[in-house]
């Protein structure tokens, strides 16, 4: 009985080996999958990168580190690569910490939102009805809606904001779109044949939604995921440009606004570039990586 | 069903969704702790706050003071603005048309401007032109708007001194020193409309490009196509009668999808080009806790965007006669 159990679960262990290697193999196929995951993996490591600065010297942290030398705005020195800003502080260690957020940001929201919709899309496909019904309505007065006016509406009425507020309020908007493209999945395989006979056997609802379908919608899923970080990360830094963010997280979009406010937008290009590129270039990176993904997802897209 | 009839079940559905919002709006700033934050500021004078307290009714029970508020919504009634002490609407009012203006002239041209692009990239396909634009598109697409709006004010307005840095009126034609004519008060709001337009609509246009190129690279492969080449039909006339036609399709569906992006594009470009519309209003009024000002302009601009996408609803079914609902 031992051993049996052991086979098995060597094959199901083999099973999901080789199914990462042939994921692998389909997603290599696609050259800017491929870029973008390079991308990813450059600004993860800086990411990891903004604890060194810090410990170097005290004048390096982003937030409260200022230079007692300089103790204004100035352009790139030896001390300072990128700069500084307008009270001093190191503009590249803030660059670092900037994409920590930026990630942490981006992929927090996009797997909260894509959870939800994940969730809401297997039971509303799958159960129909009045749940279904209102599921759907709230997400389409949700997906008419513009965020960001919803997201000042909310946050005026909260008074001030954290960066866990932004995030959280990110994936509330994010789910609807995901829900639904996951409801139309789950509406055509619950018609299949093995669906079928798994109700014929006897299986609960919970079991065949969670074993027998969702399986099947993960991969879609995971292509919402990334195309909804790239949304996330523009998204958090529009808000934290118009004001709306959490002033004591260094974000991309915070020394943005930080350039904006404090009326350096025309004399600093060392201030207002470097920011506006990071996001530029790791939302793309995101949104390659979807479109590496998409080929797996849709057959169609294959080369033949 | 007819397509009055399909329009009127969405306009019934765009009251009932204007509805829901007002009452979320109403609770989440009621349910506040304080004293009923919405409606009276601290810094208002005894005799204001008791006026304001009556006309809401707030020494009322909740249920009578919602009752209150949906009876002052639809007498166009929003309160009074903590910071510029005026009505509400009155104040609003002026700040819709410069919106409208904006999004609707961008929207419009994006469209225009990704149909084509979209169409013609597609038709020469595989090519120097489909690989420089396909990633052209996909920075556009994600590029902060802001970022973009801030660099391009940088280049023409500050170092090439070609158009105005903000705002929407020049202060001296519209009756500061002299009251200039129409053609040159519309001129004016031309040039101060030219760099925002130009951002507003490079930020939106990618996206209909690329959906443009990929639906037309599906049509392609259609047997009707290859039909039309062997009917020996002029190329011009396959790729805009019989391919552009039918591959605008999802471009369409996009259009009322993709307002509510197009929507947050437009209000990050009117605060970075100061323009006077109901997105920079909400903004400054939701950072300084002006509530009635902040909750009108929600509930404005929510209307504005339910007609935005009715229209785009309305021309789908117009376009597409499949569409029955």
């Amino acid at each position: 009985m031992t051993s049996l159990l052991h086979t098995e679960v060597k094959t199901k262990w083999q099973r999901r080996k080789k199914w990462v290697k042939n994921t692998w193999m389909l997603f290599k196929k696609s050259k800017v999958g491929v870029l973008g995951l390079v991308i990813l993996a450059i600004f993860f490591v800086l990411a990891l990168a903004s604890v060194i600065p810090p410990k170097i010297n005290e004048m390096y942290i982003p937030l409260y580190g200022t230079d007692p030398e300089i103790m204004g705005i100035s352009p790139p020195s030896l001390r300072h690569p990128l700069g500084t800003d307008f009270m001093g502080r190191d503009l590249f260690s803030q660059l670092l910490e900037g994409a920590k957020w930026a990630l942490i940001v981006g992929i927090t929201a996009a797997t909260a939102a894509v959870v939800v919709g994940t969730v809401v899309g297997l039971v509303s496909g799958y159960s129909g009805g009045i749940a279904d019904t209102l599921l759907q309505r709230t997400a389409d007065i949700l997906l008419t809606l513009p965020g960001i006016p919803i997201i000042l509406v909310i946050g005026a009425a909260l008074g001030q904001v954290s960066i866990w507020t932004v995030v959280i309020l990110i994936a509330l908007l994010g789910w609807p779109g995901p829900s639904k493209v996951i409801r139309a999945q789950v509406l055509s395989l619950r018609e299949r044949p093995f669906i079928e006979s798994a109700t014929v056997s006897g299986a609960s609802s919970k079991r065949i939604i969670f074993r027998h379908i969702a399986p099947n919608v993960l991969p879609l899923s995971f292509l919402y995921m990334t195309f909804g970080v790239t949304t996330a990360i523009l998204l958090e830094a529009g808000l934290s440009f118009i004001g709306m963010g959490d002033p004591s997280t260094v974000s991309w979009g915070m020394m943005l606004q930080w350039c904006f406010t404090s009326g350096n937008t025309f004399n600093a290009p060392y201030w207002l570039l470097p920011p506006g590129l990071c996001i530029t270039v790791l939302a793309l990176s995101f949104y390659l990586i979807g479109i590496g993904t998409q080929q797996i997802v849709n057959p169609r897209l294959r080369e033949r | 069903m007819s397509l009055a009839k399909f329009v009127a079940k969405r306009v019934l559905e765009i009251v009932v969704t204007l509805f829901i919002i007002a009452t979320l709006v109403f609770l989440l700033f009621r349910l506040m702790p304080g004293d009923a934050s919405s409606v009276v500021a601290a810094k208002m004078t005894p005799e204001l706050k008791e006026i304001l307290r009556a006309r809401f009714g707030l020494d009322k029970p909740l249920w009578q003071q919602y009752l209150i508020y949906v009876k002052n919504l639809l007498h166009g009634e929003f309160g009074t603005s903590f910071y510029w002490e005026g009505d509400v609407f009155d104040i609003l009012k002026a700040r819709m048309l410069p919106t409208v203006l904006l999004f609707t002239t961008g929207t419009l041209l994006a469209y225009a401007l990704g149909v084509n692009l979209g169409r013609i990239i597609a038709w020469k396909r595989g090519g120097k032109l489909e690989y420089g634009s396909t990633l052209t598109g996909l920075f556009l697409r994600t590029m902060p708007m802001f970022w973009v709006g801030l660099l391009a004010v940088w280049v023409f307005s500050y170092r090439l001194d070609l158009f105005p840095v903000g705002g929407m009126k020049t202060p001296e034609i519209w009756g500061a020193t002299v009251e200039a004519g129409l053609l040159t008060k519309i001129l004016d709001v031309a040039y101060h409309l030219f760099l925002p337009l130009t951002v507003y609509t490079l930020a939106i246009f990618a996206g209909n490009m690329l959906l443009m190129k990929n639906s037309m690279l599906e049509t392609l492969k259609e047997d009707y196509i290859t039909t039309a080449r062997a009917k020996g039909l002029p190329e011009k006339k396959i790729r805009d009668h019989h391919a552009a036609r039918n591959a605008m399709l999802p471009v369409v569906t996009a259009l009322s999808l993709g307002m509510a992006f197009s929507f947050n594009g437009s209000i990050l470009t009117e605060k970075v080009f100061s323009w006077p519309g109901l997105g920079r209003t909400l903004v400054e009024a939701s950072l300084s806790h002006d509530y009635p000002l902040a909750q009108g302009a929600f509930i404005l601009l929510a209307g504005v965007v339910l007609v935005a996408v009715l229209f785009s609803d309305i021309l789908y079914a117009y376009l597409d006669p499949r569409i029955k609902y």
